[in-house]
């Protein structure tokens, strides 16, 4: 059975079944590959810092431990906001009713986000669509899987078709005078070798 | 990280952006302990099943079973902490000279279209020429509706000057409602490079004001919200 998104607006109920996009999926990628002298691909594996060992692919495996070097099952794992208390477990979103918020652009905008879905329609209300051919932009909590942090969603409708948009809220601190700011050099996460990108 | 922008006058001014600490995380834990993340060798040399199915053969059942011939115990559980990466050769040996370096471009559909020697990017938005207006107005509906934002940056003055600068341009911005499509570049329509060989991006900067502040963001997006391309719109069979 197809996962779905399950809004409620008013009186108003919408399901949506949803899958990823990226850039990959949209314009293609790119991918730098080393050649040996024969122009044959080249496998990457990695020498220990002692050079004792050469890790090939296949050869490694990975956990979480206990201080006292117990591995501990990925379904076992627990949480702990970061001053040390137990945050709460929500559940997952999925398949489940949940309410949708018409938002501005501007709150729309302050969000950081993390993945993108194209939607496509199981069931779509006259009186939602309408809002949301319009330009409406709606706000929905969506957790793929039960965890400790709730995501937000953002469901928007363009020329293309439906879309929502994950991600997490961010409360930014306006520049005032006195904020100032020193200068020092940030290091971009980004270092994925995609298309030049074009859009206009 | 510093940036090199002008404004709708063409002044132009270098100030910081900053991305925002992600402070809502949580620490994996169990029974209310902090449990950390390792990664540790499996397997050893020789001891993988490709390796062990040439050696053995059809008695490899048996020799699993009876004698744990895929366990070499004495590297078995390291931890693997600082590495090196390493090129291997079509048989397995460490390449010892600079290999050719290819880039190899697939399609949407994943199939490749062409190997060419790499493009070297360089960064462009702390250079000598200024990130600059397109003078392309998008309606901030329109940014958050049409293209999907992978990455925000706000800008953040350095002295008294550049927040007089900033403030003057998130007040336009944000009087407008909208979202100014910025570019670099020695014509000034190049997307925008954070880093060397970093993705490229198309920037839109956002302004709102209140009071005496102000929030100046730049939206950096490499994908227009659009559907993939099915197979039957392809014509493949």
């Amino acid at each position: 059975m197809a996962k779905t998104i399950n809004l409620t607006y008013g009186a108003d109920s919408a399901v949506f079944t949803y899958k990823p996009i990226d850039r990959s999926i949209i314009y293609g990628k790119r991918k730098r590959i080393a050649l040996d002298a024969e122009g044959n691909e080249c496998a990457k594996a990695s020498l220990l810092a002692d050079g004792s060992l050469l890790i090939r692919s296949g050869m490694t495996a990975q956990g979480y431990f206990t201080p006292d070097n117990k591995w501990v099952p990925q379904s076992d794992l627990e949480a702990l906001n970061l001053d040390g208390t137990t945050p709460e477990l929500h559940p997952s979103t999925i398949g489940e009713n949940v309410s949708a918020e018409k938002i501005s652009a501007s709150e729309a905008l302050s969000m950081r986000f993390t993945t993108t879905y194209s939607l496509d329609v199981e069931q779509l209300p006259d009186g939602l669509k309408k809002e949301l051919d319009s330009g409406a932009i709606f706000k929905f909590p969506f957790n793929p899987r039960a965890d400790y942090r709730m995501e937000t969603g953002i469901l928007i409708s363009n020329e293309n078709g439906y879309f929502a948009v994950i991600g997490q809220l961010v409360q930014y601190e306006l520049s005032s005078l006195t904020s100032v700011v020193s200068v020092s050099e940030e290091v971009a996460d980004d270092s994925s070798d995609d298309l030049d990108f074009e859009m206009f | 990280m510093k940036l090199h922008i002008s404004n709708s006058t063409n002044r132009d001014a270098t100030i910081v952006a900053t991305s925002l600490p992600d402070n809502d995380k949580t620490i994996p834990s169990k029974d209310g302990k902090p449990v950390v993340f390792k990664r540790y060798v499996a397997a050893g040399e020789g001891k993988l099943h490709e390796k062990l199915a040439d050696d053995f053969g059809e008695k490899l059942t048996d020799k699993l079973i009876s004698e744990d011939i895929e366990i070499d115990f004495e590297i078995v559980g390291r931890e693997i902490e600082e590495t090196t990466t390493v090129l291997l050769t079509k048989d397995n040996q460490p390449l010892y000279c600079a290999p050719e370096i290819l880039e190899v471009i697939y399609g949407p559909d994943g199939k490749e279209i062409e190997r060419r020697v790499p493009v070297e990017v360089a960064p462009n938005v702390n250079e000598e020429l200024p990130i600059k207006w397109t003078g392309k107005l998008i309606p901030r509906n329109d940014l958050i509706r049409k293209f999907a934002i992978k990455r925000t940056l706000q800008l953040r003055h350095v002295d008294g000057v550049t927040f007089d600068f900033l403030f003057a341009i998130a007040e336009e911005l944000d009087e407008k409602d909208s979202v100014m499509l910025l570019a670099s570049g020695e014509g000034g329509k190049a997307p925008l490079v954070l880093q060397s060989n970093g993705s490229p991006y198309r920037g839109f900067l956002e302004g709102r004001v209140e009071g005496e502040s102000f929030l100046l963001l730049l939206h950096l997006s490499a994908m227009e919200l659009k559907k993939p391309i099915s197979k039957s719109e392809k014509g493949d069979d």
